[in-house]
């Protein structure tokens, strides 16, 4: 017998007879592949009829829509919004794979793929939804939803430099974390991906490239990196706050947050650098086993409205690509620093992470544990 | 009913508790550990050994090593600040004793990552103490932050089970002891100490587990050297989505906890032989 035919895909019903085969002492052998937490296409193709349907079941990371707004949405409608948070996108999926059903997710790109190919994620009509024309056509055909059919465009990120102008002198590359001299205040941010993808641009490598050798000279990158480093951490808004980071590797949305909080916000700036430009965005969606599809279809409409968009924008610090007051609102947000703006310029050259697959994904992974116990 | 039958029937609820909620998910752990995932980072359940493997790389030893270094510093830290705590509520407390003990325990009541964030805040380059101070010292990102913030997070651990048992020793032994021309010291050292003997040992355990698998005070304190077994788990967990080889990560560190653990209980079964009655 193969491996293969012992093997069972993790769903909550297979995990249950799994642990129950395991306690019984009689191993996995009794899963059979099945009882998949997949829907089916025929149930992703249902038109979502734009009504309330009762309580919205929101899930997003925390601090990702304006309080205000999903307030101004209960009074509007008459519903209750049910918010609960993840941190990461593993841990999202993780609710997602155990079957708890949600109205609303805001997965990045990447897992928009990862669910669309899952088949969890519930088409949405565009022309039932008002001011969906207001998105920028750079989306109309993403790489990652085709037509944009089941998924629509959040916030915008792109990754960069923040650096203390009153510190520090730039030179515009990624190599200014390694040589700019912060005295010993450069931060990485632990992000497996952002930083490969960086150590990849610096070489002139593909943001994704998957190639070992190629990858092995990235690693080797980053090795060499991380003594001029101070460290290697996501909290970059509490890093530039505390003044421990005068360069940090962080997204652009992150600089307009450490500005909310500073007294002298002028000095926080952000770079793009020339190598290239890790670009992403976030999404709306509405997956499969939803309860209330209609509701879930009223707030996006709702948080695609021009005003409310533009109120979200400068709440949250991240741009949208919604033409007119939102991006106004963006632009008016980083007048003294535009560079902190992502534009249609920077989507079009811009990279994005893709799903890397199989060997590539591995190699990535190794490379990343590799760097870090080095 | 007997009173052996009697008596197990008592023991049920805690059985079946840890069997569901401990045995079970352990074994979880274990069957995914030989599993694999799918291009898109899906996990399969499987009969694999290539993530022990991996484990098994020397590459990790370092981080095995470091992670129980600062657990190890974590400990006698605890044991050098919670004795003394314990020792002066138990034996000075009088009617504040309670009052005090929860005095300690209070701030554990908050999230150990708030109180993290809380020491970024105190303790970074334009933080309070730098200000107060007037100074320019770098506390954070480096091992012994890490090594402050295990001690910080786990302390209470180590108060406790001492408190208890120095509250359960009779004060007039060491009036006795002292009676009998013990210094101070020779009196702590023959009396105190072999009484509390026990709650150094579990405090210790206590403090030791959470502190060897511990991944947020690395992950916020440290600089980039501080890497631990439980932030290469956590990566596998939440960001590389490869569960099985997080799961075999897992695997093994449960093994070598289980080891000390061993050699914890066979040490606490012989001091309670030989403590004093």
């Amino acid at each position: 017998m193969t491996p293969e035919l012992w093997d069972a895909r993790i769903g909550r019903r297979d995990l249950l007879r799994g642990g129950a085969g395991l306690a019984l002492g009689m191993g996995l052998g009794g899963c059979s592949v099945g009882n998949t937490p997949r829907g089916s296409k025929a149930e992703t193709e249902k038109p979502i009829k734009k009504r309330v349907d009762g309580d919205l079941v929101y899930f997003n990371y925390s601090q990702y829509v304006d309080p205000a707004l999903i307030k101004a949405f209960e009074k509007l409608h008459g519903v209750r919004v049910r918010e609960s948070y993840f941190d990461s996108m593993s841990a999202m999926m993780a609710k997602l794979r155990a079957g708890i059903a949600y109205d609303v997710i805001f997965p990045s790109a990447e897992y928009v793929q990862r669910l669309l190919s899952g088949n969890l994620l519930r088409r949405i009509d565009r022309d039932k939804v008002k001011n969906i024309d207001t998105v920028y056509p750079q989306f109309t055909d993403p790489w990652y939803d085709a037509r944009s059919e089941h998924s629509t465009p959040y916030g915008l990120y792109a990754t960069g430099l923040g650096y203390r102008a009153d510190k520090v002198e730039m030179t515009g590359s990624w190599r200014d974390l390694g040589e700019v001299d912060s005295q010993d205040r450069s931060f990485l941010l632990d992000d497996y991906q952002e930083a490969i993808g960086m150590a990849n641009l610096v070489n002139g490598y593909p943001l994704n490239e998957t190639d070992r050798e190629k990858l092995d000279k990235s690693r080797d990158y980053l090795i060499d990196l991380k003594p001029k480093l101070r460290g290697i951490s996501t909290d970059t808004i509490t890093n530039m706050t505390s003044g421990n980071a005068w360069i940090q590797h962080l997204w652009n949305g992150d600089i307009v947050n450490i500005r909310y909080q500073v007294d002298n916000p002028e000095n926080y700036r952000f770079q793009k650098c020339r190598e290239g430009l890790p670009v992403g965005n976030d999404a709306f969606c509405i997956p499969v086993n939803a309860k209330h599809p209609g509701t879930a279809l009223l707030f996006i409409e709702y948080m695609l409205e021009p005003e409310n968009a533009a109120q979200n924008v400068e709440w949250i610090g991240y741009p949208m690509p919604y033409e007119g007051a939102p991006t106004e609102a963006f632009q008016g947000l980083v007048e003294d620093d535009p560079e902190i703006n992502v534009t249609v310029d920077d989507l079009e050259q811009g990279q994005a992470f893709e799903n890397l697959q199989g060997e590539g994904r591995l190699a990535w992974d190794e490379v990343w544990t590799e760097f870090r116990v080095s | 009913m007997s009173e052996s039958r009697f008596a197990s029937a008592f023991l049920l609820p805690g059985a079946l508790w840890l069997l569901l909620l401990f045995v079970v998910p352990v074994g979880f752990v274990l069957a995914l550990s030989f599993g694999y995932t799918d291009d898109l980072g899906e996990a399969f359940y499987g009969t694999r050994l290539d993530n022990y493997e991996r484990v098994f790389d020397p590459a990790f030893v370092p981080v095995l090593l470091r992670s129980v270094g600062f657990a190890l510093a974590t400990v006698v830290l605890c044991l050098l600040i919670g004795y003394p705590v314990a020792y002066y509520i138990a034996i000075f407390g009088g009617r504040w004793k309670n009052v005090l003990i929860a005095l300690v325990v209070l701030p554990f009541f908050v999230n150990y990552l708030i109180r993290t964030y809380a020491w970024i805040a105190m303790l970074g380059d334009d933080g309070l103490v730098n200000g107060v101070l007037n100074s320019d010292i770098r506390f954070l990102n480096t091992p012994w932050a890490v090594i402050g913030g295990l001690v910080y997070g786990f302390l209470v651990f180590m108060i406790l089970p001492i408190f208890a048992a120095l509250d359960r020793m009779d004060p007039s032994l060491i009036e006795a002891g002292k009676d009998l021309y013990g210094s101070p010291w020779q009196t702590f050292r023959n009396v105190t100490l072999p009484h509390t003997i026990q709650g150094v040992l579990a405090g210790s355990v206590l403090v030791f587990l959470p502190a060897v698998g511990d991944f947020v005070s690395a992950s916020m304190l440290g600089g980039p050297e501080e890497v631990m077994v439980g932030n290469l788990i956590q990566q596998q967990f939440l960001a590389s989505d490869n569960w099985p080889f997080g799961a075999a990560l897992t695997s093994v560190m449960m093994l070598f906890l289980l080891v000390w653990m061993v050699l914890y209980l066979r040490a606490a079964a012989r001091e309670a032989r030989e403590a004093p009655a």
